[in-house]
């Protein structure tokens, strides 16, 4: 996507452009800062913008879906060791073609990313140690809440200007399911150099590929060689495509692991143990495992331990400790985010997603396509958002993929909904029902819609019985 | 990088003029699927007990070891153990386009991801064999410019060049046009539908089959829909919707594709125009 840069001042939402940081596959990003504090203001956030417009609607979709995953997670997962998101919305700017209607993620600001760190030299020992201990927080907490990174690889874990990691861009992230939330699905996209070898093999299934937290786990391996070796992959080849058909020659026995003499023996021994060849012979390395191993072996400076704490933990506290207060500060931002992203494949603005409408989406493709309202595609309303979602908590009204609802106001946090494919939301809308219905209105759960009205809060809706 | 697949047809090599079956006296012909994995070698040749080969290819002009084949990244070498002869091979999807590899040549490197191995015999006629690489790599779309290295990519990539990717349009286009929105179209109305493309004017229901399969197998590696016991005919159609379902949900076929393909009959000003 090309397009002229922001200027510096350029307004965007409640933020203003200083400077471009860089361009991705489906995003630019900024450095900027809240607008309107003056001048002296600390150019302290970066706005990823996602510019849907000129796009064709499915892809679209899948800029729209990159987002969701981000605010999704963001929303869920909060940790130290992950970059908080502080803002989202939808830009509505008719006379910016680049801009209109382009998604806008608004992070905290990172100094680099290990990848910019890597290419000056690297790390030294000291430093790539903490590195990792601080990457595989962050895993353990992410996998711990039930989701996998998906695409862990140096570009998206960012370094603070103190040093501090933060896991970022979690637009491939993926929520576990399954009956004991062993593995998710995500589309199929990644790195390279940070694919687990049976990824190259891995069957296409209807929600995607089968993605587990040892694909994250993998990718660590990659990445602890690459802090102790100035960058260097463990797979030899000049290019990523050689190195994923070394890693699929190791994978399959035919070639040994060969990793560089500057990887010190017990780092080694971890990376060993993250790129065990298979997913099963992985599982067994966690990242709440390799964490415990990183904090058994490090020399604690004495004032950190208190007496009679271990070590590890205590060393772990105090460091998240002093981030938690960060994340407060955030916290008051963050609170009043709006879960804003519009999905120009849904139809016409006019008629949908705009003036108090949305339209009804049924993620079941099969449904998508017919018009009978046969009744297997049907979805129900709810009386009561904030109760169980069961057959005696739905009005008789049913409607169908397509419906177009005049919506009142919507309800953050009601009863949570995972829809067919996992999306996962508490939101619901109240939308009215026609004239002659039992009642005058009912609830849609916001999965049922790919539309994100820009309409009130509802009053917190008295228990219907 | 999932490795590439040999295939030597039935009966492949023709059989020598005295009508004489194999010189070792066995079993003649049959065909033979090898799959390589990335760094793993299969040599040719008319083979013997002291010359093992993984391919077998019966012809008395055909050295008991001809070449070998090696898979390279993701594409595979080809060397040519011959003194004398040079080797061919053919692009199918190429019009025409092919590769010598001259004698004694070491690792030439394979560009197709469709090749016929073209081995001359005594006779005057050939010896061929096919290799498919499905793993070549393409970038996507809409990744911005500069280095690809480091970059987040669809792991699943399509030649749109290739027939097979017009055999996946033609399946999309329903969907893609919004129309007919629930069936996928038919293997002949396939067939119909490319008629008109100058790559597809002899493609035949046979290989839109095959086509189909490839794409399901070897590109997408498509899971086995549920209810796949429901037989053949069933199954089969389950792997079209299966294929276009996720072709359109993982963006590998979109709406700018339509234009691939030829211009629809009865959509006017068409006839005419492809008039002298």
């Amino acid at each position: 996507m090309t397009h002229r840069p922001l200027p510096p001042g350029r307004r965007v939402g409640d933020w203003e452009v200083t400077a471009p940081i860089g361009a991705g596959g489906w995003a630019t990003v900024y450095a900027g800062r809240r607008a309107g504090r003056g001048e002296d203001t600390a150019d302290d956030v970066a706005l990823k913008i996602l510019p849907t417009e000129g796009l064709a609607p499915r892809q679209a979709r899948k800029v729209a879906e990159t987002a969701r995953r981000e605010v999704e997670l963001a929303r869920r997962a909060r940790h130290p060791r992950l970059i908080p998101l502080l803002d989202s919305f939808v830009l509505s700017e008719p006379d910016h073609p680049f801009l209109d209607g382009a998604i806008v993620l608004v992070m905290e600001r990172a100094e680099r990313s290990l990848r910019d760190a890597l290419r000056g030299g690297g790390p030294t020992e000291t430093e790539a140690g903490r590195i990792v201990a601080e990457i595989c927080e962050g895993l353990a907490h992410l996998h711990a809440t039930g989701w996998v990174h998906g695409d862990l690889k140096p570009d998206n874990i960012l370094l603070m200007a103190d040093g501090s990691v933060r896991l970022s861009d979690f637009g491939l992230a993926t929520e576990l399911t399954g009956d004991r939330g062993t593995h998710g699905y995500a589309p199929p996209m990644g790195t390279f150099d940070y694919l687990p070898p049976e990824r190259w093999k891995a069957p296409l299934g209807e929600h995607g590929v089968t993605v587990r937290p040892s694909a994250d786990i993998w990718a660590l391996g990659i990445i602890i060689h690459q802090v102790f070796a100035s960058g260097t992959s463990p797979f030899p080849g000049a290019t990523p495509v050689s190195r994923a058909a070394s890693t699929q020659e190791y994978a399959e026995g035919r070639a040994p692991l060969r990793m560089d003499g500057a990887v010190p023996p017990f780092w080694r021994a971890l990376a060993a143990d993250c790129l065990a060849p298979t997913h099963s012979a992985r599982a067994a390395h966690t990242a709440e495992s390799l964490l415990a191993r990183i904090d058994a072996r490090q020399d604690v400076p004495p004032e950190r331990a208190g007496p009679g704490t271990p070590p590890p933990a205590g060393r772990r506290r105090l460091r998240i400790g002093a981030a938690v207060g960060a994340v407060a500060v955030c916290g008051v931002v963050a609170a009043g985010w709006s879960y804003a992203v519009r999905d120009a494949g849904s139809g016409p603005p006019a008629d949908s997603g705009g003036n108090g409408r949305i339209r009804v989406f049924n993620v079941e493709e099969a449904c998508q396509d017919r018009k009978d309202r046969n009744a297997e595609c049907s979805l129900g309303l709810a009386i009561d958002p904030q109760r169980p979602y069961t057959i005696d908590n739905v009005v008789p009204t049913r409607v169908w993929h397509g419906d177009v609802l005049a919506v009142d106001c919507q309800l953050p946090h009601g009863v949570p909904i995972v829809d067919e494919a996992g999306t996962w939301s508490a939101q619901w809308y109240r939308v009215r029902l026609p004239n002659g219905s039992a009642q005058p209105t009912a609830w849609l759960p916001a999965v049922r819609t790919k539309d994100r009205p820009g309409i009130p809060g509802c009053p917190r809706p008295t228990p219907a019985r | 990088m999932s490795g590439i697949v040999v295939h030597l047809p039935q009966g492949s090599g023709n059989r020598p003029p005295d009508g004489s079956g194999d010189a070792d006296g066995e079993p003649y012909g049959d065909a033979v699927t090898l799959r390589l994995g990335p760094g793993e070698v299969a040599r040719f040749g008319r083979g013997s007990a002291t010359t093992p080969v993984e391919l077998r290819l019966v012809d008395e002009a055909i050295s008991r070891l001809a070449g070998e084949i090696r898979v390279t990244d993701d594409h595979w070498q080809l060397s040519n153990h011959s003194a004398t002869q040079s080797y061919l091979v053919e692009n199918p999807e190429g019009a025409g386009e092919y590769l010598r590899v001259p004698p004694r040549r070491a690792g030439a490197p394979i560009p197709f991801e469709f090749s016929r191995v073209v081995l001359p015999t005594r006779g005057g006629s050939t010896v061929a064999f096919q290799v498919y690489a499905p793993d070549h790599v393409y970038l996507d779309p809409d990744g911005a410019g500069g280095p690809w290295e480091h970059r987040t990519v669809t792991a699943y990539s399509l030649d749109e060049t290739a027939t097979y990717f017009l055999v996946l349009v033609a399946l999309c286009e329903p969907r893609l046009r919004d129309e007919s929105p629930v069936a996928v179209p038919t293997t002949p109305q396939i067939v119909e539908r490319l008629r008109g493309h100058p790559a597809c004017a002899r493609l035949t229901a046979r290989a839109v089959s095959s086509h189909i399969d490839y794409l399901a197998e070897e590109k997408m590696r498509i899971a086995a829909p549920a209810g796949a016991e429901t037989g053949r005919g069933a199954r089969r159609n389950g792997k079209r919707e299966a294929i276009v379902g996720l072709a359109l949900r993982f963006g590998l076929v979109r709406e700018e594709h339509l234009a691939l393909l030829p211009p629809r009959v009865g959509t006017g000003a068409v006839a005419w125009e492809s008039a002298p």
